[in-house]
């Protein structure tokens, strides 16, 4: 049994990745792929807690995984709209750097 | 039959209603005049009927049947009817004078055309709130009549509104005497507060008001004069009564002299019995009354104008009722006598006589000559032949010579204050100012009397005789100005009669009889003193107004003349006013529009200022990089994980 600390270190470094990720990247591909990564960070955390969940009661409980199949299924509907957000965006602006694309401000 | 004394404002009430709302081809003669007299000819008989009851000794006060008009949680506030000597001789002025000038003005308002219809509603609604006052039996039905009377004189004032002058001077008696009137009111709430009921029933009843505790009870009083103080253009608030002039003389006549300035009389004898309790207030209202009476007197030496003087004329005499109610009110406390109270009383009676005659008459002059200055007219006596002999008999009768009408009052007034300076040596310098008064009234209403009839014609006039409406109700003023001082002697005597309206304060007073009355004036060394003067006065008149050849011009150098520019400024009191409206308030007002254009409106103006800046400077945080938005958020997160975690066990919270 892996203790529950390991994976919630590991679910950090995979978020703090994925933040870093988005707050550094100029494609906006990339920036896609860094968000995926950061929901990943928070599934792993789910089915984490789930797991830790039965161990401590002494009962199997799936709530946590459900909802982790959850967050997969809507990541994979927001990774098809962001896909074509910046299909849209390529389109229009024949670019998908984010600094780029700053029309939306004041 | 006193319970149906309510009838009486009824009756002018509705021909005001029939005046106001008939078709106009259905107002008849002179534009609803006839309306008009029917009405005042109705209230002047049931008038009549309840004087008759009266004068036979019944009178309907703490048991008359009262309305519930409001309820408000404890209190109940109702109307009723007071019917006592003192509202019997209100009504006996009212229904008189009311009448005799809605006949006169048929004559007088002949040649104002379609306009006369306003006039005649608004003298109508005036006659029946003011018989409303004189028939209240509390404080704020008499408050509401009160307010009634000085709306009716506001419209009445400004009747020729399209003239600059009347439109400023009805203003100016509106907001004038609506001082006084909160005052009046302010007095109604003291009583109000502690007794908790308006009722003279209640508030005049033996021990009505030991709720109330004595400071309280010495303000109240001085606030119900107040009233009276506006209301009968005493000092310091005479000065609208001179300029209410601008209206007809007609309404000058009823409303300025003969009936609503009473009002202001008549509620400071109404309140008698709490101004008994308390000296303070009378000897206020005595020095408000003596004092009026000199300055309103030494006014109407140099006034021109012939309404004028006789406005004057007005507030000086109510400065002499005033001055006799007041020390009535010692004689009342100290000597259980009615004398100060009757004299003030029976002056009222016999000044609204002979002062309606005498504005009457100056209108009929006015009528006839088409202007107020007196330094235009002259030698009138030839074409108005019974103007000049009715007005003659009002100036008399003001002056004081017996035995007409005058006398008798004033020379009472002036006994009750003379006696009152025995228990307050400040009633003798009072009576000195009385005294002056009676010599410059007889002066001023004989300059008056001598500019207007005697000598030759000043301008270019076509004068002739008034109309026979007009002239009758002068001859009917005249021979009340004559007679109506006997009511002394008639029946039980007058003293008798309006003793009864105090008797609960003079206790066995009982009378003298008509005789040591009599005896009584004629014994009295004062009583020659007063009519020495009065023919002085007269005298001096004749000799600067009537013989010719008299230079008048060297009273206009030096020091005379500053006293002479003084007198016709009014002694600056107008000016005064005016300065105090023009720079005090408008000063004040300056102040007020600065502070609301810079303060005001300078915080809201500064606050969408800062708003405005302050978003200039934020708004470049909205740069449209999605990656900075991220970046704050990431910030912003790690700010909060680090404030829940360490910052807010570390405090304790």
């Amino acid at each position: 049994m892996i203790p529950i600390e390991y994976w919630l270190v590991f679910s950090s470094l995979l978020f703090a990745i994925g933040a870093y990720g988005v707050l550094t990247r100029r494609n906006a591909i990339v920036v896609l792929m860094c968000i995926e990564i950061m929901l990943n960070a928070a599934n792993i955390n789910l089915v984490a807690f789930s797991s830790y969940h039965s161990t401590l009661h002494g009962y199997p409980d799936a709530s946590g995984q459900v909802f982790a199949l959850f967050s997969i299924a809507i990541a994979a509907a927001e990774v098809a709209v962001g896909l074509a957000i910046i299909l849209s965006v390529y389109r229009r602006y024949q670019t998908i750097d984010v600094d780029k694309i700053n029309i939306l401000r004041w | 039959m006193l319970e149906y004394a309510w009838l009486i404002p009824v009756f002018p009430f509705v021909a005001f209603l029939l005046i106001a709302l008939l078709p106009k081809r259905t107002l008849f003669w002179e534009d609803g005049a006839g309306y008009a007299i029917g009405g005042a000819a109705g209230a002047l008989g049931l008038s009549f009927i309840v004087i008759w009851e009266v004068l036979n000794g019944n009178t309907l006060t703490t048991d008359a049947p009262r309305t519930t008009w409001l309820i408000i949680g404890q209190y109940q506030i109702t109307f009723g009817i007071w019917i006592d000597q003192l509202a019997a001789l209100m009504l006996l002025v009212v229904s008189v004078v009311a009448t005799l000038v809605v006949v006169y003005s048929a004559g007088y308002m002949h040649n104002e055309g379609p306009t006369r219809r306003r006039y005649y509603a608004e003298v109508m609604l005036f006659i029946s709130v003011m018989y409303g006052l004189v028939i209240a039996d509390n404080y704020l039905q008499m408050f509401i009549f009160w307010e009634l009377v000085g709306l009716c004189s506001y419209l009445l004032i400004g009747f020729w509104y399209e003239r600059p002058t009347a439109a400023s001077a009805a203003k100016r008696a509106f907001i004038v005497t609506r001082v006084g009137d909160i005052m009046f009111m302010t007095g109604i709430i003291i009583l109000f507060k502690y007794v908790g009921n308006l009722d003279f029933a209640t508030l005049f009843a033996e021990g009505g008001t030991h709720a109330v505790p004595t400071d309280m009870m010495v303000l109240a009083t001085a606030m119900i004069f107040g009233g009276a103080i506006g209301k009968s253009a005493q000092f310091p608030l005479h000065e609208w009564l001179p300029d209410a002039m601008e209206g007809p003389t007609t309404v000058s006549a009823l409303i300025h002299a003969a009936t609503m300035v009473k009002a202001g009389v008549y509620l400071v004898a109404r309140s008698y019995p709490l101004l008994v309790q308390t000296p303070e207030s009378l000897l206020f209202v005595a020095a408000i009354g003596g004092v009026t009476a000199l300055l309103a007197a030494t006014c109407a030496l140099a006034a021109n104008d012939i309404k004028r003087v006789l406005a004057y004329s007005t507030i000086s005499q109510l400065g002499y009722m005033i001055l006799g109610l007041g020390a009535g009110g010692y004689l009342v406390i100290h000597a259980n006598s009615p004398d100060g109270y009757t004299a003030a009383t029976f002056h009222l009676m016999n000044h609204a006589f002979f002062k309606a005659l005498l504005f009457l008459c100056a209108g009929s002059v006015i009528h006839a000559v088409g202007t107020n200055d007196m330094r235009l007219m002259g030698g009138l006596r030839k074409h108005m032949r019974i103007t000049s002999a009715t007005m003659l008999i009002g100036a008399l009768a003001i002056a004081g010579v017996p035995p007409l009408s005058g006398f008798w009052s004033k020379d009472e007034v002036l006994a009750a204050v003379w006696h009152a300076g025995e228990f307050n040596v400040m009633f003798l310098v009072l009576w000195a100012m009385g005294i002056a008064t009676a010599f410059m009234t007889a002066f001023y209403m004989f300059r008056m009397w001598f500019m207007t009839f005697s000598g030759e014609p000043r301008s270019e006039y076509h004068a002739h005789e008034s109309p026979k409406v007009m002239t009758v109700p002068l001859m009917i003023l005249a021979g009340l100005a004559i007679t109506s001082g006997f009511a002394l002697f008639i029946g039980d005597g007058f003293k008798l009669f309006m003793e009864g309206s105090i008797e609960g304060l003079v206790p066995g007073a009982g009378a003298e009889s008509l005789g040591d009355i009599a005896v009584g004036i004629f014994s009295d060394p004062l009583t020659y003193v007063s009519l020495t003067l009065a023919v002085a006065g007269i005298l001096l008149a004749y000799r600067m107004y009537y013989v010719p050849g008299f230079d008048r011009s060297r009273f206009a150098r030096g020091a005379p003349g500053a006293v002479q520019r003084a007198l016709e400024n009014r002694w600056y009191i107008s000016k005064f006013y005016d300065d105090l409206a023009v720079k005090v308030v408008y000063g004040l007002s300056l102040v007020a529009d600065a502070f609301d254009r810079h303060v005001i409106d300078g915080m809201v103006n500064g606050f969408a200022y800062i708003g405005g800046r302050s978003g200039n400077v934020i708004r470049k945080a909205q740069n449209g990089n999605v990656q900075r938005y991220t970046g704050i958020i990431v910030v912003g997160i790690c700010l909060l994980l680090v404030f829940v975690l360490y910052v807010v066990p570390w405090m304790g919270w």
